[in-house]
This record gives C-alpha cells, structure tokens and sequence, in this order.
C-alpha cells in the first residue's frame, strides 16, 4: 500500500481540495493520501468532499495551524 | 484491522462552540476528556467573518479567533482532542462506546456536540458545483477568491446578509434571492436598512432557485419568480448559499429521542434521557442557536456529565459497599418525621457491631440518587443490601422490623429489643 504526501502549505481555498481531487484519482484503493494544510478553510472542504467520496479520513494536528489530512482511498 | 480501545470519562462529539464550553468545564474538573471533531475545531462558529454579539469583544471578533481562543482554553485544562468522525455510537450501557475509522472509545459519559451543518437548496443539479466548483456556505472561506466578480447570495436572515455585506468588501457586485415581496427580509432591520442602502448589493425579490448550470464550474443560476412563474437565468461567478442549518444527527438516529427536524430532545439538565448522555449546543432542539446559548448548554452539560461521574462512583462505591450488609435509609431534608428517626438509625447500626454500613440519602437533595435506586421512594423507605444487591426494601420504619430484617442477613443475629 503506497502512502503520498501533497504539500499545500501556504495555499488557499480552493487549491487544496482541487490537488487533493487530482492526486487520489492516480492511486489505488487501500492507498494513502496526506495531505498537508495550513489554511483554515482547506480543514472544512477537503475532509467534507473526501468524507462524501466514501474514503476514510482521520486528521493530525501537526502543529498550531498546521495540519495534516490523512485520507485513505476506499473506492 | 483490529480496533484500539482507549477509555476515558467524558467523550465529547464536536468541537463547536458548546462543545468546546463542555470540555473546558470537564478538563478543569479533571476528568479524563476527549473532543472528537470531524473537521475544523470551532464548528459552525468558524463560518462567521465577526461576531459582534458574544460578551467580553466590544470590538467583535472573528469567529474562528474566538474558537481558536476555546480550544487553547481546553487545551490548557489537559483535553484531548481527536480530528476525525464517528462512525457509530451505543449509548444505553454503563460503559458507553464511540467508533471511529481507527478507534474505539469506551466512556462513562457522553456529550453530543455534533451541532449543524448549513442546509442546501435541494435545486437541481446543485451537487454538481458544490464547495469548490462555485456553490459556498462559507464567506470567510471563499469572499478573497471572489475579489472583482459578481456573485449571488441566496437567502435574507441574518447571515445571509451579514456575510452579504462582508462579501461586498471584495466582489464587484452581490446579487441577493430573496423569497418575500419587495423589501421584505428575514434578518434584523439593522443589517436590512444597510443591506438596502449598500451600492454593491442588488436584489432579487419573490425569487427561488431553480437549478445551477455551468460548464465544470457554475455560470448561472436560474431563479424562479413566485408569482410570475418566469425563469431568470442569472449569470454569476460564485453563490453563496445561507438558508439555514441542519442537524448533524444521523449517527444517533434510533438511539436519542429527537424532534421531525431531527433536532435531538434535552431537558435543562442537558440529558437526553438516557443516564450518562448529554446534548447541548446547536444539535438540540431550542430556541436560539447563538455561540452565546451554545456556550451555556456546554456549560450546563459539561456541570451534568462530571455530577453524573462522581455520583456514580459514590453510588457503587459508597452506597452499594460490598464489605458489609448495608442499611440504606432515605429520608427528606424537608419531612420533619423522616428526619428525626436519623438518630435510631445510627443506634440500630451501632447496635450490629460492624456488621452493618448505613447509608443515609436526603431524597430532597439527592434526587437522582434516589432514581438509582428506583424510582418514586417515599422518604421514610429502607433498603437492605449484601454484596452490593438490594434483598430487600421496606416502608417500616419502626425499630424491631429494622432489626429483623437485617438480622436475616448478618452472620450474627443480635437480640431486638423495643
């Protein structure tokens, strides 16, 4: 199972959620997605789509206003 | 995979503002607290540019600054916070459980925080554009990528037309749906009056949305006036959608009495009825929903969950021991002849020679004590245990039948004498 880290640091709404999109499309199911965030508004659409797609997501806190979407691939 | 069990006292699901209020009140009476939030700490309260109305920020405050100011508070008193949804809940047991992807938590106590989420048109082909392909809820998220366009903000309450206004500081011109007849909004007259004095805005009366269009991302929406029946198609670059909220209630359905709108039912107490459950915040079914009424039902529900955890380890520990064969007498603080048998209860103990624990309940006080044990006790009731069973109850208080009953259950009976 292959992991893949998307650095968005320093981007805004809504450049995360459409890298997020593009980047799961090329992996398989059972592969995992991290994506890095530090715009507060990327923590309520990247969740919420990936959420609505099905796949499981948890959420790292990596440091104050730094996060770290983990969202693995279900479907 | 096999799930990790953690436990802890108090699970709080949502990290709004009333759940954070709850968890701040559990942390700091030092009880082992988890937050579980399923995306940005701070809930609905976040989507706010300024709050104007909450006490103590004279010169507003934006709202994901005041929660990023609750959560640091939480923090401070040593709560956990988990950045994920649950899956599934069962509240009914002693010991409660919360599922996540990953986790499973057991807890003494339940908070449910989960608060709302804003509520969609339902027009067609609304699905297509939402989030980041042109349909918003969320002002502050999105208003600086709309600098210089035309956008649309459907609906007339208070944040529609706040976050309206907000939106003009950056986009060139905002249109407004709005339902009702000319002037006629749902927001208070203040933001009114300015909504209809402020150049940028312009508004569309007796309208309704039909359907969103667009090539990948929405262009158009098309609005239906309600009394001609005719069909505009507006263009546009974004829309903004604040037409109320909804509860995010789907993993307690079944398990929580809730109202048709799926609101869940609390009594002041913040209890949902089943013992160790709590609600509070937007998730409740209530009058206002405001930062500042969801910061006091946290409160409220936060004071319940940490009485419920005390009290039940008083009950188990205390009131059902196992060392010895209990006398449990309830009484009332306000019942002059309940009262004064205090005294030979404590006699009839002492006479038993360490053979017998009393317990002595103010059902006036002690209430819910009191439901543990079942529910309508009248003062003047005795319960007998062993091994921290009820054998028996009796609404004799006299002296011999006291002794005889508690002599059919200590190894040595003593003589009763009147």
């Amino acid at each position: 199972m292959k992991e893949v880290t998307l650095d968005c640091l320093g981007e805004a709404c809504p450049v995360p959620l459409v890298k997020a999109q593009k980047a799961l499309e090329d992996l398989a199911i059972g592969d995992v997605l991290i994506v890095s965030i530090d715009h507060s508004c990327a923590m309520k659409n990247v969740p919420e789509w990936a959420r609505e797609a099905g796949h499981n997501v948890e959420i790292e806190e990596v440091d104050d206003g730094e996060w770290e979407v983990v969202i693995e691939k279900a479907k | 995979m096999e799930k990790k069990v953690e436990n802890y006292d108090v699970v709080i699901i949502g990290g709004g503002p009333s759940g954070l209020t709850a968890a701040i009140y559990c942390g700091r009476a030092r009880l082992n607290t988890l937050l579980i939030e399923k995306s940005l700490v701070g809930g609905l309260a976040t989507y706010t540019n300024e709050i104007e109305n909450f006490p103590g920020f004279p010169e507003g405050v934006s709202g994901l600054g005041l929660m990023k100011l609750f959560e640091k508070q939480a923090k401070k008193f040593g709560v956990k916070f988990k950045l994920t949804d649950v899956r599934s809940v069962e509240l009914e047991d002693e010991v409660k459980v919360v599922e996540t992807f990953r986790t499973t938590y057991h807890a003494k106590t339940v908070i449910i925080a989960a608060g709302g989420r804003p509520r969609i048109t339902r027009a067609k082909d609304e699905e297509k554009y939402l989030f980041d392909k042109g349909i918003s809820f969320c002002a502050t998220c999105d208003a600086a990528a709309n600098t210089g366009k035309t956008v649309m903000v459907i609906g007339s309450g208070d944040a529609a037309i706040e976050e309206g206004m907000f939106l003009t500081k950056f986009a060139k011109e905002v249109i407004v749906s709005v339902i009702h007849d000319t002037g006629k909004m749902d927001c208070n007259e203040i933001a009114r009056d300015a909504a209809l004095a402020n150049p940028k805005m312009t508004f569309k009366w007796n309208t309704m949305t039909e359907s969103f269009a667009g090539d990948g991302h929405l262009d158009t929406v098309n609005l239906k006036n309600l009394k001609t029946g005719d069909i505009e198609g507006v263009k546009v670059d974004s829309c903004f959608e604040f037409i109320g909220y909804e509860p995010n209630t789907e993993v307690f359905e079944g398990k929580v009495n809730m109202s048709k709108r799926k609101y869940i039912y609390t009594d002041e107490h913040m209890s949902v009825g089943i013992p160790g459950v709590f609600a509070c915040g937007d998730v409740r079914e209530k009058e206002l929903k405001q930062v500042a009424t969801a910061v006091g039902d946290g409160a409220i529900a936060g004071v319940a969950a940490e009485k419920f955890i005390a009290e039940t380890e008083m009950f188990e520990n205390q009131i059902m021991q196992k060392d010895k064969i209990g006398l449990i007498y309830i009484y009332s603080a306000i019942d002059a002849p309940s009262r004064e048998l205090l005294p030979m209860m404590q006699e009839i103990e002492s006479v038993f020679n360490g053979q017998v624990k009393l317990n002595v309940i103010d059902q006036y006080k002690g209430k819910s004590l009191c439901d543990r044990l079942g529910c309508d006790i009248e003062p003047m009731t005795t319960f007998y245990t062993k091994d921290g069973k009820v054998m028996d109850v009796c609404g004799q208080c006299d002296k011999k039948s006291i002794m005889t009953r508690l002599n059919k259950l200590v190894a040595q009976p003593v003589e009763v004498v009147v």
